[in-house]
């Protein structure tokens, strides 16, 4: 029976506008497909249909302003098995449902499922013809994006008998591929796609590094399963840690496709982020001894981590700077006031700590700078803690001890925690364990002068705060004359990829806010 | 320049040995294999499974027939022609290497007799009838084996052996002390105990068959128990004696007790030692630990790239059935092959009467570890083809992982219980559930649906016992 399909929670908007409409009265559509789009001030929304079926009736136009609790649609949900309602069944879905019902004899539209974010992706390679019988997951086509190639599996077993596409078409997420008839010899045969199909569906998916979390192997007592054909095919492909494969077979066991889909979307993945996918010319190698005398020194071991860490995240992160200047003529002065008392208590009171406070107040109220991107790029995860690393140069070189809780320690706490880590430093005896865990990294060239640099995201942060030499500068008083203040630099480099540039301008506005008037950390 | 030269030179050609040779050879490779005595097959088929199994299926004829006489057929005290069974069983042995030869001959690997030793990173010298062949190689496997373990305060006499003595008949001790209460040593007892030995057993733990659960060794204890003297469980032997008139052992039980008996012969089983100090593996720089073995990574290399080591040298458990599939993989890693020596589980077997087989985790292990896991039991009493075969005392017990529900270990004692743990193995290498075990078929009437039965006594399933309280 129809059921009306409303606008969900769209946030704080209402009476928004619709600006299209993608669907019509005797549209099939799949859990998750568009139905319409709205435009609030800020974005584009596309509302999703939560389940599988057939539009029935579209109760709102283009130019419509709705808000939450109206009602879109009129949806025929899929009558047959709940398999069919599940949210990530791709489109075959539809396809098959009418199996149960039907015997063999008609042929079945095949479409292209879901796809992930693309449209319009290019079909290199058909892999099938009139007449071919597919057994249910079988190669039909192959779609390349930018990102990856990725092979849409038969939905259901069957013989082919249409082909509706050609090398070079450009096909989305509903676009039809192929006409198939199921093989219907048994009964069994056909229920069994509609019943399965979750596993068929999301296997295009997997091939784009973002792998679906629900396919993460079954474990038993530590070890991932695979049966020992496919412990030696994994072993023979290069994988040495099975628990990272996605597994879709039953069960939770990986099987042949699994492997060859995950080595694939690694090789995809570092074939896009090495310099060999970048297109690049080798580096130049230069005989510097025939220019006048030469001495060669080992890289230290440090300097050589850090070094491919930061030519990693120079590449893989989209960074965008961000200057201001921080007015701390009366943190200085309330500083300075306080040194001695501080001394007493065994503190020596930097600007430092008060900076890593400013930082941690501001991470608490930015949660898109206090987060990193998941490994798969596929989510971002939001960190319920603050800890702020401080980079210090040390003899052995550049390390980030970091501040546990910076957003709950008073400004002498901070303190002793760098002072502690100083000493540590120094002696060359920082712990591996005080470097993990950061949120957000400090780097403050402290009196050596300059004023604005664009600091490296210590991956996989979000974001850096570069901190340059303090200097009086003449700031306009607002009454036609200039007073001397004192003036520290600012330097954010964010990743563009979680933080847009309105929130990394207000991110460091907000810290120099903080830094310009420190009563407002007690608030 | 040394005499002979080949691409992979395998020392040793016990199973893992001549698995190697042949694997390499099969993936063309030129392998010269190397081997002190002048039969090839090492331990196992000249002085060990193949051998111990002849024997033991003899006495397994004898048990079975004296049995039937109490249900119908009289076949009466059995002659025992010793000589002609040492004969038949060396037969058989010797079936086996020809064999061997043979199947070296066809696959052209050249066998060198000798002792070998290192000289060197790329040489072997092999000592024979004093002279000495070297031979060079590119790649080295090393599958000199074990031995053995010699106690040092027990002295040499011809009534004291070790498995290998044991093995060639030449004395059925009228009274026989097995010293240690492993699976070698009781094996033997199994056949002295049919040729006639009154049989006593020592050992030091708390239990026959270490390592394996206390619940599957019961019903073998059991039934050996009615038959032998004595078997003497956390008890030490303190001297060894040989004297004319028999072999005085003065053993003390936990509790501090001394007790002195006589015996006509003593088997020495007390376990095996890998050869590894005898070879001059320094010489080729290879490092061998205090004990004898010889670490290898999965791959079966060792510290030097070039040369491997398979089979009992390198670890426990010491089983021809570990020492083959690692001589694959080192022939087929040094053909290029991106293989390891991964597998999930290796099964121990008792060949004694009953048999007594395992896979996989024990109970033990689970609970050392914290495994949380649920098992079914199913005792062969119940089993219509036990009964049919004149047996009662056997088990078959099944482990699942609580969580997935996939076996985890299996534990049989009973007849037939080596063979019947293969099954076992394969469902903990493919994961199987409990739910895809009890829903295979097992034929009836068969000691292997005692498996099914197990798993559907876990699952709550089982219609041949009444296990009320089960969950499902």
């Amino acid at each position: 029976m129809a059921e009306d399909i409303k606008v969900p929670d769209i946030g704080e908007y209402s009476n928004v506008d619709v600006i299209e409409i993608m669907v019509q009265p005797g549209d099939t559509v799949a859990a998750e497909d568009s139905l319409i789009a709205l435009e609030t001030d800020k974005a584009t929304m596309e509302i999703p249909a939560p389940k599988a079926g057939v539009v029935k009736a579209v109760t709102v136009k283009e130019g419509d302003k709705v808000s939450e609790g109206d009602v879109i649609l009129s949806l025929e949900a899929e009558g047959s098995s709940a398999e069919a309602a599940p949210a990530e069944t791709a489109v075959p879905a539809e396809a098959s449902s009418s199996a149960p019902a039907s015997s063999s004899g008609a042929p079945q539209v095949v479409n292209v499922p879901d796809i992930g974010e693309y449209s319009d992706v290019e079909v290199i390679e058909v892999l099938i013809k009139p007449g071919d019988e597919l057994q249910e997951e079988a190669s039909m086509v192959t779609l390349e994006t930018d990102k990856a190639t990725m092979d849409i599996p038969a939905p259901f077993a069957g013989t082919v008998a249409e082909v509706k596409l050609q090398e070079g078409d450009k096909v989305s997420q509903g676009d039809l591929i192929a006409m198939m008839t199921p093989a219907g010899a048994s009964p069994a045969a056909a229920p069994e796609p509609v019943a399965e199909k979750a596993a068929p569906a999301p296997a295009p998916e997997k091939t784009a590094p973002a792998a679906a979390p629900q396919a993460t192997p079954a474990v038993t007592g530590g070890k991932a399963h695979a049966s020992p054909a496919m412990r030696r095919l994994a072993r023979e492909l290069g994988v040495s840690e099975l628990a990272t494969v996605p597994a879709t077979g039953r069960k939770g066991c990986i099987t042949e496709e699994d492997l060859k889909q995950f080595v694939k979307g690694i090789v995809q993945s570092a074939q896009s982020g090495g310099g060999a996918g970048l297109g690049l010319l080798p580096d130049p190698v230069v005989d510097f001894a025939k220019f006048g005398d030469i001495e060669t020194q080992p890289l230290p071991r440090i300097k050589k981590i850090s070094g491919d860490n930061l030519a990693r995240n120079w590449v893989r992160v989209p960074h965008i700077t961000f200057f201001e200047d921080a007015d701390i003529t009366e943190l200085e002065a309330f500083r300075k006031g306080k040194k001695a008392a501080a001394e007493k208590a065994g503190v020596k009171l930097t600007p430092v700590p008060f900076i890593v406070k400013a930082v941690a107040k501001a991470l608490s109220e930015f949660p898109n700078v206090n987060s990193s991107l998941s490994a798969d790029g596929a989510s971002q995860v939001f960190k319920q803690y603050v800890h702020v690393g401080v980079a210090v140069d040390t003899p052995k070189g550049l390390m980030v001890p970091v501040i546990r809780d910076a957003d709950q320690k008073g400004i002498y706490d901070i303190a002793r925690d760098l002072m502690e880590y100083s000493t540590q430093a120094r002696e060359g005896k920082l712990k591996p364990e005080s470097m993990q865990g950061g949120c957000f990294t400090i780097s403050s060239l402290g009196g050596i002068g300059t004023k604005y640099f664009a600091p490296i995201v210590n991956m996989p942060e979000a974001a850096i705060l570069g901190v340059s030499k303090a200097d009086m500068k003449p700031i306009y008083d607002g009454n036609g004359g200039f007073t001397p203040r004192l003036m520290l630099p600012l330097s954010l480099s964010a990743d563009h990829r979680v933080i847009d540039g309105a929130e990394a301008g207000k991110f460091i506005v907000t810290v120099a806010q903080y830094l310009s008037d420190i009563k407002e950390l007690v608030l | 320049m040394s005499d002979k030269q080949a691409e992979i030179v395998v020392l040793g050609s016990g199973p893992g040995g001549y698995t190697a040779a042949f694997r390499a050879a099969d993936l063309g490779k030129k392998v010269i294999l190397i081997e002190r005595f002048d039969s090839i097959g090492g331990v196992c088929l000249n002085v060990g499974c193949i051998p111990s199994k002849a024997l033991l299926h003899a006495a397994k004829v004898m048990e079975e027939a004296e049995s039937m006489a109490d249900h119908g057929i009289q076949f009466g005290k059995p002659k025992v022609d010793i000589k002609k069974l040492a004969a038949w069983k060396d037969g058989v042995v010797s079936r086996l290497t020809g064999g061997l030869k043979a199947l070296a001959k066809q696959r052209k690997v050249e066998i060198v007799t000798g002792y070998g030793k290192f000289t060197g990173p790329n040489e072997i010298a092999v000592e024979h009838d004093g002279k000495t062949t070297t031979v060079g190689f590119d790649n080295c496997i090393i599958a000199a084996g074990s031995r053995p373990v010699n106690l040092p305060f027990i002295p040499e006499d011809e009534r004291i052996f070790d498995s290998t003595g044991a093995l060639t008949l030449k004395h059925i001790p009228k009274k026989m002390l097995v010293l240690g209460g492993g699976i070698i040593g009781l094996e033997m007892a199994t056949v002295y105990h049919q040729l006639g030995s009154q049989i006593d057993v020592v050992e030091f733990l708390p239990q026959l068959m270490n390592g394996a659960d206390k619940d599957i060794v019961k019903p073998y204890e059991k039934w050996v128990k009615q038959r032998y003297n004595k078997i003497m469980l956390e008890t030490k032997v303190t001297t060894v004696e040989a004297k004319k008139d028999g072999i005085h052992v003065t053993m003390e039980d936990k509790k501090g007790q001394t007790l002195t008996e006589k015996y006509d012969g003593v088997l020495v089983a007390v376990g095996r030692t890998p050869n590894g100090l005898l070879i001059d593996a320094d010489k080729a720089g290879v490092q061998v630990t205090e004990r004898g073995f010889i670490d290898v990574d999965k791959q079966q290399r060792t510290n030097v790239p070039h040369i491997y080591a398979i089979g009992d040298i390198v670890g426990q458990p010491m089983l021809a059935h570990k020492a083959v599939p690692q001589g694959k993989i080192a022939a087929e890693v040094i053909a290029g092959e991106k293989h390891f020596f991964e597998p999930n589980c290796i099964a121990s077997v008792a060949y004694t009467d009953p048999e007594v087989a395992w896979v996989g985790v024990t109970e033990n292990e689970a609970k050392e570890k914290g495994i949380k896991y649920g098992k079914g039991n199913f005792p062969w009493a119940a089993s219509g083809r036990s009964l049919s075969n004149g047996r009662d005392e056997g088990m078959t017990k099944v482990l699942f992982d609580e969580e997935t529900n996939r076996i985890i270990g299996c534990g049989i004692v009973g007849t037939n219980a080596g063979d019947l743990i293969a099954e076992a193995a394969l469902a903990i290498e493919m994961g199987c559930d409990a739910e895809d075990i009890s829903l295979t078929i097992h034929p009836h009437p068969t000691l292997s649906e005692s498996i099914a039965m197990a798993t559907e006594a876990f699952e709550g399933t089982i219609t041949d016992l009444y296990m009320p309280k089960k969950k499902k």
